[in-house]
């Protein structure tokens, strides 16, 4: 049991991935509709729940079925190893097999057969297998309507966490059944097909009341265990980079919670963004939040941003850029010679009609004795990379040459970097060698009347879901919806 | 129709195996009829002559009668002094 911030008790399902996609689990006391086919495992994950409730939560629980036979649930669950007789002589769990007249019979009476049971108990969670049946219960006319309204009222009189089981090949095609409204929750299991020859087995919450969950479908398996839910968008966890690091916020609040806490702190992210993408506030809040906790920032400018574009940008984050020039704390690259007010003039580095070879040498004699003593200081480096600007100046050979072994060692020296990029412009063959050498990448467009944003690698493993990027009046002037 | 004492025999068997097999079944006739198959005439005689002789408990009369196994009471261990 968890308490949210809110006040809320949480039930944790305890089913392996189920929590994550549910946001930690489902407020105590609602109704749950578990729907799928013949064979997609509803009654296989209404155990479970119970099974772990009883097991990791000392909750116990009830299940209800009305056309299985208790010894074959029995039979079917001990190969998954769980002795469910065991945990019924313990008190923790009840495989009950009554008929659905007869539950809401006894239901309704005042201690009646299914308050003794919660009693003798304490039963916490409830599963009932399967709620179909009650459409039949009162005649032809009825859809069972009152039945189970009356069935989802006791469940919440009781405070009892209930899975209502319900075959979807029954609603597939109508309107959207009663149920739906009634109930708190709907979460449905599918089989599909995948990969022309085999079938993916995904499950997606539809719908959740009191609770932030992660939308889509995602996929589960049969382990030999039990259901196991493997949360889309996931991938292998980069530990040496999640182990401890510190985080570096973006300045924009709902980046930093897809971002898990902001930037990994020596690692190098790419921000993929087309023309159209407006990428400015989400780069210069970036900025204007390394500058705001003291850490050194390299910029690399390009042909539409000069240092005076960037001051009055910054200004607009209350970071004055001047202020950080006099502490020495920012530099400049600039391949086109611009002229600059006195103040900024030793901090820039002019890197104009150099050789590449040059300008490596340029750039690292420049900013290697500034390095070397701040990082004495204790003080962060951030590096703004415009890869567009180099590919244009130093061309895509170069880029490929050398952007990899750059990273790695502003890896090694601590140092993190953001990579601006045009994957669309710069072509496959390069974004994916970029993609590769870089921890991380956030990735935005414009689709027809918005503009997205999506993690599409981190370091931490996750993928977001795309996110809609909404202007809003004050600062950081973007957030993530 | 008339039943056999055999036959009555051979369900109240049947019946007794089945609530030992699923101890927590709560079963009107008529869903036992369903269960096993069986008639809900000879049923009813059966379970009303389980529960008479306190293998099943019985709760409620007539149509919505509920039947349910009794656990036996067993003692695995014995103090001896």
């Amino acid at each position: 049991m968890q308490e949210t911030g809110l006040g809320q008790d949480i039930v944790h399902t305890g089913v392996p991935g189920l929590d994550v996609l549910l946001g930690g689990g489902v407020p105590r006391g609602t109704t749950i509709i578990l729907e799928g086919n013949p064979g997609t495992g509803k009654t296989t994950l209404g155990i479970q729940y119970l099974l772990e409730g009883a097991r990791q939560y000392g909750e116990a629980g009830i299940y209800i079925t009305f056309e299985e036979l208790p010894e074959q649930i029995y039979r079917d669950m001990a190969g998954f190893g769980w002795d469910l007789r065991e945990l019924e002589r313990q008190n923790k769990l009840r495989i009950i097999c009554l008929e659905p007249d007869v539950l809401l019979d006894q239901m309704m009476r005042t201690d009646g057969l299914f308050e003794q049971l919660i009693r003798e108990i304490d039963c916490k969670r409830v599963v009932i297998d399967s709620i179909s049946l009650f459409r039949k219960l009162g005649g032809l006319e009825t859809d069972g309507r009152e039945q189970i309204y009356s069935i989802r009222n006791i469940m919440r009189k009781f405070d009892l966490t209930a899975f209502f089981l319900r075959e979807y090949g029954e609603t597939e095609g109508r309107s959207t059944p009663f149920e739906n409204y009634v109930c708190d929750g709907i979460i449905r299991l599918s089989l599909r097909e995948h990969l022309e020859k085999y079938r993916k087995r995904t499950i997606e919450i539809l719908k959740m009341r009191g609770t932030c969950i992660v939308e889509g479908e995602h996929h589960y398996r049969f382990m030999n265990d039990g259901i196991c839910i493997l949360p889309a968008l996931s991938m292998v966890e980069d530990k040496i980079l999640n182990d401890g690091v510190d985080r570096l916020s973006t300045g924009i609040e709902s980046l930093d919670e897809i971002l898990i806490g902001g930037l990994p702190h020596g690692s190098a992210f790419m921000l993929d963004s087309n023309s159209k993408a407006n990428y400015n506030y989400l780069m210069n809040s970036i900025h204007a939040e390394r500058l705001r906790q003291g850490d050194c920032v390299l910029f690399m400018l390009s042909g539409l941003s000069s240092i005076d574009t960037l001051e009055q940008t910054l200004a607009l984050f209350d970071v004055s850029l001047k202020e950080a020039a006099a502490e020495e704390r920012v530099f400049f690259i600039d391949h086109y010679h611009r002229k600059v007010a006195p103040e900024y003039e030793k901090l820039v580095i002019y890197v104009d009609r150099l050789s590449n070879e040059e300008y490596q040498k340029k750039v690292y004699e420049a900013i290697n004795p500034h390095f070397r003593e701040t990082m004495v200081q204790g003080k962060r480096w951030f590096i703004h990379y415009d890869l567009n600007t180099i590919i244009s100046e130093r061309g895509r050979e170069f880029v490929k040459r050398n952007f990899a072994d750059e990273m790695a060692r502003c890896r090694a020296a601590g140092i993190t970097v953001l990579c601006q990029s045009n994957f669309t412009e710069i072509g496959l063959e390069t974004s994916s060698f970029l993609e590769r050498a870089s921890n991380g990448v956030i990735r935005t467009w414009v689709d027809g009347s918005y503009q997205y944003l999506q993690i599409t690698k981190s370091p931490g493993g996750r993928m977001s879901a795309p996110h809609i990027v909404d202007n809003i009046r004050d600062r950081p002037y973007v957030r993530l919806i | 129709m008339t039943i056999s004492d055999q036959e009555l025999l051979k369900l109240q068997m049947e019946c007794t195996m089945f609530f030992e097999n699923n101890p927590y079944a709560y079963e009107t006739a008529k869903g036992l009829a369903k269960k096993l198959g069986r008639g809900i005439e000879p049923l009813q005689i059966v379970l009303n002559r389980l529960a008479a002789i306190s293998i099943l408990d019985k709760r409620g009369e007539g149509n919505m009668a509920i039947y349910s196994y009794k656990t036996p009471y067993t003692q695995s261990e014995v103090e001896i002094h």
